[in-house]
């Protein structure tokens, strides 16, 4: 069998079996599920204030659409699932060479480089099943405390569900584009790292050092991958989505931004791999 | 072919040379003890061995690979390490499943490797709950799923109660004796080594000073006599005019101490009964991997 399959279904053995996985799956949906529970929760206690002062709701056809929640639920999911990726990244290769377990898998079946290589695909199958719960999560859940529809003032349609389907679409795929970096970057800081705990730590610091900084940068910030994940200073294109869909159209949308956020992060992405697999055969195991 | 072949292994931390040229050959079938003073560079052998970390100059082939290509062995050769490397949070059993994933033939099942290392019991127990000797069980378990022909075993005694030891040294002999299993064995339990293995190779001062069968060893060595008599200053006279035996002098018991070349304690005794001298003792103090090393690594000092 080959080495860079043994390494995966090995990842994936242990995966199955510890908790990190679990969480890194589970926990985006579970928070956005639970803010869109505390925001209808606000919104009833809103409503029955307006109600009993005899005060009619903004734009509430406007604000209560489920798709503006929708969105919400998932820039709050991929915050968050970019933050645990970095970590358990970070994690991952130094974890298990802090318990030795990477030397059975080195000497007795796979390369340093396939080794390398499972763990960033098993860090993708992770990214990808988080993403679908989540998508499935939040939108089920704002269906279910809100209605989807198009984008209706003075019985005059503005958006069509057609043209929000498409901005969402486009800012999830611009908000999904740099979660390999992300991966990437995790890595990289674990192969370069003495301990799990340093790893963790240094990829974290980093992660948000960026995030803070980022505003300080101007448009250099462009030509950091990081730039364009939802964060915790979100600057990503779904943020102006969750505008969008409420019927905000005072969005200016730079092409050029856009286009850089669709491709800066695949230069990072082989960029951060390949100092990975250089460090990762010259140092100690 | 050898099933190891190291020669002229260097290896620098920094400024700090560790190894000074290590040269090793461990042959097929045998059991090899790698013995040496802590620090000496016993474990850092064994890395380089292994490809867990870089040397600067020196050529390494185990089973006919290089150590950054070992995997291309496909688990003919396994490691067994001082920390027993398994995930903590995986069970006994879902450690040996996990292994089993990295064999291409397993020749032994799960249940197989538990009943002979003695793990049935702890199978569901979390490898982070199991005492240091149940853990070092689990790491020889999962290491011989996969039938290897060379196992490199780094103190493979630490954490052992001596239930444990006799079970691990059965284990190594049986596996030597019947599959043909050729072991390197790191470790500082000497007296084990002796009872185990074939060859024995003293790292010492970054190089293999001896490397040689165990019974050659031990028998360029001097074997010691302690003898009583009422008569020891004419005992004394009679053996030092004896080739090949070298006088210690007497100790405070009165004993008289005495090395020989060939260790044979029957013509000494004869010869000091037929000078008409009285033997009322004559201790053999057999030559022991122990005394050979001690020998050895206080020679540079």
């Amino acid at each position: 069998m080959n080495g860079l399959l043994v390494a995966i279904k090995s990842e994936l053995f242990v995966a199955l079996r510890t908790f990190a996985s679990k969480l890194i799956v589970a926990a985006p949906a579970l928070v956005a599920a639970a803010q869109l529970m505390l925001v209808k929760l606000t919104e009833a206690g809103q409503q029955a204030r307006d109600t009993l002062l005899g005060e009619s709701g903004f734009e509430q056809s406007v604000a209560n659409n489920a798709y503006g929640f929708f969105v919400d639920g998932l820039i709050t999911g991929l915050t968050m699932l970019g933050l645990l990726l970095v970590a358990q990244s970070a994690y991952s290769f130094s974890y298990d060479s802090d318990i030795g377990s990477i030397r059975h898998i080195l000497i007795r079946r796979v390369s340093r480089g396939s080794v390398l290589t499972a763990k960033l695909i098993h860090l993708h199958l992770l990214a990808l099943l988080s993403v679908l719960l989540l998508l499935i999560t939040s939108y089920a859940m704002s269906g279910m405390l809100w209605e989807y529809g198009a984008i209706v003032e003075d019985g005059f349609e503005l958006i069509s569900e057609q043209e929000i389907h498409e901005e969402i679409w486009l800012g999830l795929r611009l908000a999904l584009v740099p979660l390999p970096a992300a991966i990437a970057f995790g890595l990289l800081i674990s192969v370069s790292s003495q301990s799990a705990t340093q790893a963790v730590t240094a990829a974290l610091g980093i992660t948000l050092a960026i995030d803070i900084f980022k505003g300080l940068l101007g448009d250099m910030s462009n030509y950091l991958y990081a730039s364009f994940q939802p964060s915790l200073i979100d600057q990503s294109y779904l943020q102006s989505v969750s505008r969008i869909v409420r019927g905000y159209s005072d969005i200016l949308i730079d092409d050029s931004v856009l286009q850089l956020n669709m491709w800066v992060p695949f230069p990072a992405l082989a960029l951060f791999f390949a100092a990975s697999l250089w460090i990762v055969q010259r140092r100690k195991i | 072919m050898p099933a190891l072949s190291v020669t002229g292994l260097k290896k620098n931390y920094g400024s700090f040379t560790v190894l000074e040229g290590v040269n090793l050959q461990v042959k097929k079938g045998s059991i090899h003890g790698l013995v040496g003073l802590n620090g000496s560079g016993k474990t850092t052998t064994i890395e380089c061995i292994l490809g867990l970390q870089s040397f600067n100059s020196g050529n390494i082939t185990a089973l006919g690979q290089s150590p950054k290509q070992l995997h291309r062995t496909k688990g003919k050769l396994v490691a067994i390490f001082d920390s027993p490397s398994l995930h903590p949070n995986l069970t006994v059993r879902q450690c040996l499943q996990h292994a089993l994933l990295l064999c291409d033939e397993p020749t032994r099942s799960a249940q197989e490797v538990e009943d002979l290392l003695g793990v049935s019991r702890f199978r569901n127990f979390k490898i982070k709950n199991l005492s240091l000797g149940n853990k070092r069980r689990a790491s020889i378990a999962q290491a011989l799923l996969g039938d290897p022909e060379f196992v490199v075993l780094d103190e493979p005694f630490n954490g052992l109660d001596a239930e444990g030891v006799d079970d691990v040294l059965e284990l190594i002999s049986v596996l030597n004796r019947d599959y043909g299993t050729t072991f390197l064995l790191s470790s500082h339990q000497l007296p084990y080594l002796e009872q185990i293995c074939s060859h024995i190779a003293i790292l010492h001062q970054g190089k293999i000073t001896h490397s040689d069968t165990i019974s050659n060893l031990l028998g360029s060595t001097h074997t010691k006599l302690q003898i009583k008599t009422p008569n020891s200053e004419a005992a004394s006279k009679l053996l030092e005019d004896i080739p090949g035996v070298e006088l210690h002098g007497i100790d405070s018991e009165g004993y008289l101490n005495i090395s020989v070349a060939d260790s044979d304690s029957i013509a000494i005794n004869k010869t000091l009964v037929e000078s008409q001298i009285p033997v009322a003792e004559l201790i053999l103090k057999r030559a022991s991997l122990a005394t050979l090393f001690r020998e050895i690594t206080s020679e540079g000092d």
